[in-house]
Order: structure tokens, then sequence, then C-alpha cells
């Protein structure tokens, strides 16, 4: 058994670690188990802080000089050609709003892949109550570990993104209550596999795993899971003003 | 033709993944220098430089630390190449503004601006598990440092931001 001294600097360095001695310790200690509560609070907003936004760092391109191509340098050439194409097509990429709901979803995703990691810390019950009420929703206790609770800002709105630890390891859910979807729709775009689901009156549901290691019929049992664990507590139509 | 076709499908392959990093690395290159033009030309540098030596990078799910390998060899050349003045962290945070404040909440402004003051070497492999999601052993050899110094810097790096932050920190162990 470690002691409070030694549970703190072990949180403070890593305070997703689920060592099961820390664990231990924390349900053990109440002192410990506020350190951690604030801890993760300040864990969330670290997390935001350095999510800088990327598209204001990309915008405007200030081209460079161009090299000069001869013989030998035509590889440099060509790897100049396609750096600035990359560049070009990335600052579009990540400026312009994009037609697909699945496409603007796994690009929110790879903003935030801090957020799948495999644990067992819940998010601190406040921060999660305060995301969900944001949405006008809460969900039963049954739904899992949500190890991760934001509330991101996606087309122009603020929309829960949840990480819910499932027994098919981390799996995120984004409570789309502005995007009506007329039926089911699956996706598998660079390296994420998804469903969105439509949720009568409240727009839709986007439940994603990472990874080709989960089949879609898996997805979408767990979508029907946080759906049916989901109470609303007023129309979320009100979220939009 | 089927050299062709194959090179094609390596180049679309390629420009995935610097899509799919570019974000992240841009980011990673922004809290290294503080600097968001010097960021800019060091990614751009960057992938020029990957795409020259993919052929080292054996598997695509290592893309992540060898990218941020050459990122960091990219700015030791850079700070060889320039002589930079000792900077004045107020300066930076004043030059940097429009980025660090475009936050909707003011505390995520200010610990932006917190994080500015960090140290260099307690921010970097803050920034490599926070942001990159690095694990400690990865941060180690991304660092060149043994596990333990890497967790007494996330230690010190967490404890000092909360302090700059104005966070209670009445039940933070000492060091």
């Amino acid at each position: 058994m470690i002691d409070c001294t030694r549970y703190r600097q072990a949180m403070l360095a890593q305070p997703h670690d689920a060592d099961p001695t820390l664990l231990e310790h924390r349900a053990s200690c109440p002192e410990c188990t506020l350190f951690t509560e604030r801890l993760l609070r300040f864990e969330s907003g670290l997390e935001r802080a350095l999510r800088v936004a990327v598209a204001d760092a990309v915008v405007p391109l200030r081209p460079k000089a161009p090299r000069p191509v001869v013989g030998f340098r035509k590889a440099w050439a060509m790897a100049a050609g396609l750096a600035v194409a990359v560049v070009v097509a990335g600052g579009l990429w990540l400026g312009v709003p994009r037609a697909s709901l699945a496409a603007d979803v796994v690009t929110h995703m790879q903003e935030e892949p801090q957020a799948w990691r495999r644990t067992d810390v819940p998010v601190p019950s406040a921060a999660l109550q305060n995301v969900l009420r944001d949405a006008h929703m809460h969900l039963a206790a049954e739904t899992g570990v949500v190890s991760y609770a934001n509330s991101c800002g996606f087309r122009g709105h603020q929309v829960p993104h949840l990480v819910i630890q499932t027994e098919s390891g981390p799996v995120t859910v984004m409570v789309l209550v502005h995007e009506h979807a007329l039926k089911p729709v699956q996706f598998d775009e660079q390296g994420y596999r998804g469903v969105i689901v439509p949720v009568a009156g409240h727009g839709s549901l986007a439940v994603l795993t990472r990874g080709p290691a989960t089949d879609f019929g898996t997805i979408e049992h767990i979508a029907h899971r946080v759906l049916d664990s989901i109470v609303w507590t007023e129309d979320s139509s009100a979220a939009r003003l | 033709m089927k050299d062709q076709v194959g090179g094609n499908h390596k180049r679309a392959r390629f420009e995935a993944l610097c899509r799919s990093l570019r974000p992240d690395l841009l980011r990673f290159a922004f809290w290294l220098s503080r600097d968001r033009a010097l960021a800019e030309d060091v990614v751009q540098e960057t992938m020029l430089r990957a795409w020259k030596a993919q052929d080292s990078l054996l598997d695509e799910a290592a893309a992540k630390p060898w990218f941020l390998t050459i990122i960091r060899r990219e700015f030791a050349r850079t700070f060889e190449r320039k002589r930079f003045v000792t900077v004045d962290v107020d300066e930076l945070v004043a030059r940097e503004e429009p980025m660090l404040a475009a936050a909707e909440e003011q505390n995520l402004a200010e610990l932006r601006a917190a994080l500015f003051k960090l140290p260099d070497e307690y921010r970097e492999p803050l920034v490599l598990q926070v942001l990159m999601g690095l694990s400690t052993a990865e941060i180690a050899r991304e660092l060149g440092l043994s596990g333990a110094a890497v967790l007494t810097r996330l230690f010190r790096a967490r404890k000092q931001l909360r302090a700059l932050c104005g966070e209670d920190t009445s039940l933070d162990p000492e060091s």
C-alpha cells in the first residue's frame, strides 16, 4: 500500500494511470479522491488548452521562394511540390466544411487523440454532469465508465463528446442534436469505424471505434445501448439557442 | 505503367498520412517553439524530409513518433542556424495572443499563457504526453531520458503549471 505523497506524485506525473495500487489507495483515501478530482478537472482543461486552433496556424500560407530544379535535384523538387500540395490540401481540408457528416466526425476525432485512452479512471462526475447538462440530457449509470467528457465545437454548435470504456475498448460518442439523419449510416474512414444513427426528435448519435477490430454489428449494438441509457431532460432543440 | 500506379498509390498514402498527422504535428511544433510562423516552417520542412525518407518508415502505426523525431531534429537544425536572443516570455505571449486567446473560456487562455512560461524541459514532455498521447517509455526514447527522469519532469511540469494558474495546490506533494 502506498502513502498519500507517493500517490499524488504518481498522479501528477501520469493523471490517467490506472495502476491497481493507485486505485486501491484512492478508494481508501477521501483526501486523495478530492485531489484526483481536482487534478483531472485541471487535466481536462490542459488537454483543451494544448489543442490550439490549427486552421489559424496554417492559414495564411506563406509561399517560399522557388527552389532551383536541376538534374539530380528532381526528386527534391517533386517532394517540395508534394509538400506544398499537402499543405494547401491540409489547409483546405481543415478550413472548409465537409459535405459528409461522417467525414466531419472523423476529422474531429483526429483533433482529440488523447481522448482514446484505455483506462478505468472515470472523468470527474461534476465535469460529466456539466457537459450533459448543457445538452439537456443525462446518462443512466449502467452506460459504463465515461473516461472523457467534453463540450466540443462542432459545425457551429457545442456538442457532448464522450468516451465510454466498453468490452470492445474505448468508444467515442458524439451527441449531435442538430444533425438530422434519415437512416443509419456506417462509415470506415482514416482508421475510424463507426455509425451515425437517427435519434427521434433529437438529431443523431455518432459512435466510433478506432481501428478495424470492432465490427459494425458490435458498434451498432453499443450505439443502441448508449441511446437506451440517455434520458433527455427537456426538448434538446433548446440547445440550439 | 505499373511503376507509375505504384508511385501514385505510394504518394496517396503518404499524403493521407500527412493530412491525418499534420494538425497535431503543428500543435506540437507550436508548443515547442512558442512561435506560430516557425512552427509552420518546421512542419513544412519536416514533411519534405519525411517524403525523402519515407522508405525508412516501415510501419505506419509508428508514423507519429517518426514524424516527431524529424520535427525535433529540424528544430535543432533551426537553432543551430540561427542564434536566438534571450526571450521575454511576456513578449512571446503578447506576440501569439491571437492564437492563445482564441479560447472560448478565459481559463483556457490563462492556461495557454502559463504553458508559455513553463521551462522547455518541462513543457516538451508534457505536450508529448497530453497532446500527442505518448507513453512514458516513448517520451523517454524520444528525449533520450530514463523513464524515471521523464516522470520527474512531468510531475514538476504539472506542479509548476498548477501554481502558475493559481490552482489550489494545498494537497500537492512537495518535490
